[in-house]
């Protein structure tokens, strides 16, 4: 620790060359730079919700709005038209959030579970089964469209949130896996040992110390979960009914729908709306985002 | 406290055999070590004992029940993990009492057990701490206290000891067998460290490739090993193989070894050696057989003196080591450190072949037994 102090008092002491002062100011210049081509398009966004329709059409992209002015705000959250109901974002909102809550918990529990099995109770063929189950990471959205709709008709959940749900959870369950199982793979097999001789038994040993561990790598799946699927329009396009669409799909209806002139500060209203869930989430949950990725081994 | 009965056990995985049919008993409040190299299959026989891993073929006895196929919660066991193990979201006194939860015991005898425990290991003190807290000794103690807790008929110890430094290794060693004699348990202990094996023991059994090459007191493997493999791995330094012709003289049958001028030296069981006159055979003799010339020994019956030149020597402290080289074979001498060994001088040291053994030169089998 001192001699790194000291280290670093020595080298900032230290004049830098002119050469190292331009080369400084300009990789600053570069990575403002990127950070702007970055939040263009979310500021041109949030400009152009706060801006009236004439201001639009007259000033520039970049133009700031005359007056601070929420009502293309009010009108994509409760009034705006997507296709033929007129009732904004919200109730697709509430839409969303039934499909997103059950699919991320159900699917988290699954993929813990199958992660606890394939790391510490080893079974013939499991490394053949988590093989298999890695196969579905790579499966594009699209091949399992036909399929899949088939496979909901025939359970009878076709156009339903709990059909969505199914989808989902079917499709994240591999991804699941595949985190649980990597953090698990980490924490020593002795614990398990311990545990049985102990007394406990399956479930036990889950809930009482594997669970408790896992804290980290639950961040990480949940918010990965909740991203995805927030974020979902294919399967929602497809698979959802017209009372059960998510809000990407609304969405995409509501910039389509448009009686006379376009009111793209509704549309920029509607779309940020729509991202603030994820956008909250990363907030809030984000520094255990990163370090249930970097997580190793469970010390102690 | 309970006896244990291993019976004619073999351990597959595919075609590689692991253990190849092991027989071990020992007695209630035996204290059974397995000493053996890494993959001699003594952690594999330790886990069939648990009852974490099936054994293939054979029988295991507790308390003269048999359990070969009982679940490991239902052998009466306690076992403490070379990590420890310890429940990393659990206190100390959660750790401990977590066994006897999981057998229904009521919170109060939990809580009675846990202070016993605790106060019998000083860690009383550290009850309310997560592992991760606890340097590598205390995380120690912890893992014995889970083992202490539940009282169950048989402690199994995993190399308990290979993740502390030295000075703790030799601290916690003595609490060990201090703690035996006070409790009188049966334990089975898996070391790979002979020294542990010798100082804690009734009873050593020195495995290699899944065979239990000799069972016996540390006393017995230490002075008669079975064969070349047990010899060299008890003792340190280890015990010398010298090469020796047996040559018949007018004093009966003796070994010569092919010093500067040739060394006879009178063996014990001298005819056992007959089948192998005028062959070569490996003379078993530990380093403290071989030492600079004694008084009180001079002239006793199996006491030769002889010259060799010192290669090297290894300052000890207590004694020094000299190491000389008969016939391509490294010896270690235990010598006085008074006494004046220069590398590159002749020496004279004394021989005592009273506890000498023989082995094959070729299959490695004593041949004096």
């Amino acid at each position: 620790m001192t001699s790194a102090n000291t280290m670093n008092s020595n080298s900032s002491r230290r004049q830098k060359t002119p050469l190292e002062h331009i080369l400084r100011v300009a990789l600053y210049i570069c990575l403002l730079g990127m950070a702007a081509v970055y939040l263009m398009p979310f500021l041109v966004m949030f400009l152009t919700s706060l801006k009236d329709v004439e201001e639009i059409r007259s000033g520039t992209l970049l133009s700031l709005p005359g007056s601070l002015n929420f009502d293309a705000w009010v009108k994509a959250w409760g009034g705006a038209c997507t296709g033929s109901s007129c009732n904004g974002i919200a109730p697709f909102f509430i839409n969303s959030f039934q499909i997103v809550i059950p699919a991320v918990l159900i699917s988290t529990i699954i993929g813990a579970l199958n992660g606890y099995v394939i790391s510490m109770w080893k079974f013939k063929g499991s490394d053949i089964f988590f093989g298999a189950l890695l196969i579905g990471c790579f499966i594009p959205f699209q091949v399992i469209l036909l399929p899949m709709a088939r496979t909901l008709g025939w359970l009878g959940i076709a156009n339903t949130t709990t059909g969505l749900v199914f989808v989902h959870v079917v499709y994240g369950v591999a991804f699941t896996t595949l985190f649980f199982r990597n953090f698990y793979q980490g924490i020593p097999s002795d614990l398990i040992k311990a545990a049985r001789l102990d007394g406990a038994g399956f479930f036990t040993i889950f809930r009482r110390i594997i669970l408790p561990i896992s804290t980290p790598i639950i961040v990480v799946t949940i918010i990965w979960q909740f991203t995805q699927i927030w974020n979902d329009f294919l399967f929602g396009v497809a698979f959802s009914g017209f009372d059960t669409q998510p809000v990407t799909v609304a969405l995409n209806n509501l910039v389509n729908t448009s009686f006379g002139g376009k009111e793209y500060n509704v549309d920029m209203a509607a779309a940020i709306l729509a991202a603030l869930p994820t956008l909250l989430v990363y907030v809030l949950a984000g520094k255990y985002f990163v370090r249930g990725l970097t997580a190793g081994a469970v010390k102690g | 406290m309970a006896n244990l009965i291993i019976e004619q056990v073999k351990k597959r995985y595919g075609t590689t055999e692991v253990l190849k049919g092991i027989d071990i008993s020992i007695k209630a409040g035996e204290f059974l070590i397995l000493v053996g190299p890494s993959g001699c299959g003594k952690s594999t026989l330790m886990n069939a004992i648990a009852g974490l891993d099936d054994v293939s073929e054979g029988r295991i006895m507790i308390a003269d029940r048999d359990v070969t196929y009982a679940d490991p919660k239902d052998r009466d066991i306690a076992m403490v993990f070379q990590s420890y193990a310890l429940y990393p979201n659990m206190t100390v006194e959660e750790n401990i009492s977590f066994g006897l939860e999981m057998r229904k015991v009521p919170k109060e005898e939990r809580d009675v057990e846990v202070k016993r425990v605790s106060e019998m290991l000083q860690i009383d003190h550290l009850l309310s701490r997560k592992p991760a807290h606890l340097s590598g000794g205390q995380r120690q103690r912890v893992a014995m206290g889970r083992a202490l807790a539940r009282r169950p008929q048989l402690y199994l110890f995993d190399e308990p000891l290979s993740n502390l430094d030295a000075k703790l290794r030799v601290e916690m060693r003595t609490e060990i067998k201090k703690l035996h004699q006070k409790l009188g348990t049966t334990i089975v202990y898996v070391t790979h460290d002979q020294i542990e094996a010798m100082t804690l023991a009734d009873r050593i059994a020195v495995m290699k490739d899944g065979e239990v090459q000799q069972l016996g007191s540390p006393q017995e493997i230490y002075d008669n090993p079975a064969n070349l493999f047990v010899a060299g791995f008890m003792g340190s330094p280890a015990m010398n193989f010298i090469p020796a012709n047996v040559v018949s003289t007018d004093n009966g049958v003796m070994l010569e070894l092919a010093t500067k001028t040739p060394t006879l030296l009178p063996f014990p069981k001298k005819e056992a050696l007959n089948a192998y006159l005028g062959k070569e055979i490996l003379l078993g003799l530990r380093p403290e057989m071989i030492t600079e010339p004694q008084h009180h020994k001079e002239g006793l019956e199996f006491v030769v003196k002889s010259h060799v030149n010192v290669e090297v020597t290894e300052p000890m402290g207590a004694d020094t080591m000299v190491i000389t080289r008969i016939t391509d074979s490294e010896i270690n001498c235990r010598c006085h450190p008074a006494y004046p060994a220069a590398p590159g001088s002749d020496i004279e040291l004394m021989f005592d072949t009273s506890k000498a053994v023989a082995f094959d030169k070729n299959t490695g089998e004593r041949i004096d037994l």
